[in-house]
């Protein structure tokens, strides 16, 4: 063999060998790029997976009938009826109106029987405010109609003229506070002719025939459609929305800055508008 | 698309999220009317009931998301962070998937506002899983930059902005 041979031969041999070697390290590196994609999708999975359950959790949660007020049972209804009468029995009421005629200062209250920051400020901050500014005669809630929860106008009209109904014999507030204790899940169609009744069988002391006959009286269709404008012309865009005032002048908006079911902006109104 | 550019995309939907949710937040907790072309239906959604969860505004917790989402956009990029950010924004398509069920099966009404965040969290979904999958390290210039030969957590030598790809 001669030495250039022998030199050819020793240099395919270095080709091969470094040949084999980077398929080896390609190799290698797909195999470490494959497992790490691999590794990713798994956390990824896991993730997608966590985040299903999370999902499902909160559809519980919130799909739950535990948000809903319509009691189950008549001791539930008895209840209600016993919490609402301790509230406001004994405070004068006329028409829409909780509280004394010559109360200092005025709340008017701009809601839709269906809304449910409505109900938070009902079952929240009125069980405090009440006690504490409308039943010393300090303050005078009227209630006033806006329709924004509710999907159908013509169930908001009806609802709202069924409360209005109430107060022509001076139990509106018995109405509106049942109505909202016991409001049920939005938009699902519970306000019904039946679920109406109910909540009038459950005012204490309403004549039901009398009350039946009044919720035909136009005036209190054209009540609610006033309501409406009074809302419009103040820009009001959601419930509840408030005015407050000396009883007699002018009424400004009252705001909310934090929940609703926080009486602290009512009680700070309230307390300036006494002193001014 | 090249790693840079896919990452500051990222940061620019973050941020634009970050203002609708910021400006959910304020008309949540101010009770102001939200700006909406749709009449009412804006309002309809923000007072309905499944606007809190469990007490807590869910605009809230959209801001939250976001600023969570774009601290780990802002942090020096490694495995860790491209995973992080992609397992924020699907959790963060998620609940706008269950909030846009919400106004569409429940409330019947649909918010701008959510819509647009619930567009902006899908893209940015899709974008950060891909992201997490390609697996690429990069430095970006500036504040997000890391010195040039240092090495990301994952052990892989960090690309020069100008060769990422």
């Amino acid at each position: 063999m001669s030495s250039i041979e022998s030199d050819e031969e020793d240099l395919t041999r270095k080709q091969r060998r470094e040949q084999a070697r980077e398929q080896r390290k390609a190799m290698e590196e797909a195999a470490a790029a494959g497992a790490a994609r691999r590794a990713r999708l798994t956390q990824l999975g896991i993730v997608v997976s966590v985040v299903v359950v999370a999902i499902v959790l909160v559809l519980i949660i919130t799909s739950g009938g535990g948000k809903s007020g319509i009691p189950a049972s008549k001791a539930e209804k008895n209840s209600v009826t016993h919490e609402i009468a301790g509230l406001i029995t004994g405070i004068p009421q006329s028409g829409n109106a909780l509280g004394s005629p010559t109360a200092p200062v005025t709340l008017q209250y701009f809601g839709d029987l269906e809304c449910p920051i409505c109900r938070q400020f009902t079952t929240g901050a009125l069980p405090s405010i009440i006690p504490q500014w409308v039943r010393t005669g300090k303050l005078r809630i009227e209630y006033h109609s806006m329709e924004t929860a509710t999907r159908e106008p013509e169930v908001f009209k009806t609802q709202q003229i069924a409360a209005y109904a109430a107060g022509k014999q001076n139990k509106a507030w018995y109405f509106i506070e049942t109505f909202y204790h016991e409001q049920g899940e939005e938009d699902s169609g519970y306000v019904t002719e039946k679920y109406l009744q109910g909540i009038a069988s459950q005012v204490p002391g309403l004549n039901l025939a009398q009350w039946t006959s009044d919720r035909n009286d136009p005036e209190l269709a054209n009540e609610v459609k006033t309501d409406e404008q009074a809302a419009n012309n103040h820009g009001f865009t959601g419930t509840p929305a408030f005015l407050i005032g000396r009883s007699g002048g002018a009424l400004t908006k009252l705001e909310y800055s934090s929940a609703p079911s926080n009486p602290g902006f009512v009680n700070e109104a309230v307390e300036k508008l006494l002193k001014a | 698309m090249s790693a840079r550019a896919l990452r500051i995309t990222l940061i620019v939907l973050t941020v634009l999220g970050l203002g609708v949710a910021s400006y959910v937040t304020y008309v949540h907790y101010a009770g102001i009317k939200p700006a909406c072309t749709a009449g009412e239906s804006c309002t309809k959604v923000q007072t309905s009931r499944y606007s809190e969860l469990v007490g807590i505004p869910v605009a809230l917790i959209g801001l939250i998301g976001y600023v969570a989402i774009l601290a780990s956009l802002l942090a020096r990029e490694t495995e860790t962070t491209r995973f992080a950010t992609a397992a924020l924004t699907l959790g963060g398509f998620a609940f706008s998937a269950y909030l846009t069920y919400r106004e569409i099966f429940s409330i019947h009404a649909i918010c701008e506002e959510c819509a647009s965040s619930a567009v902006i969290m899908t893209i940015m979904a899709g974008l950060s899983v891909w992201r997490f999958l390609r697996g690429e390290e990069t430095l970006a210039a500036g504040p997000l930059a890391a010195p040039p030969g240092v090495h990301s957590s994952a052990g892989e030598p960090a690309a020069p902005l100008s060769s990422a790809s």
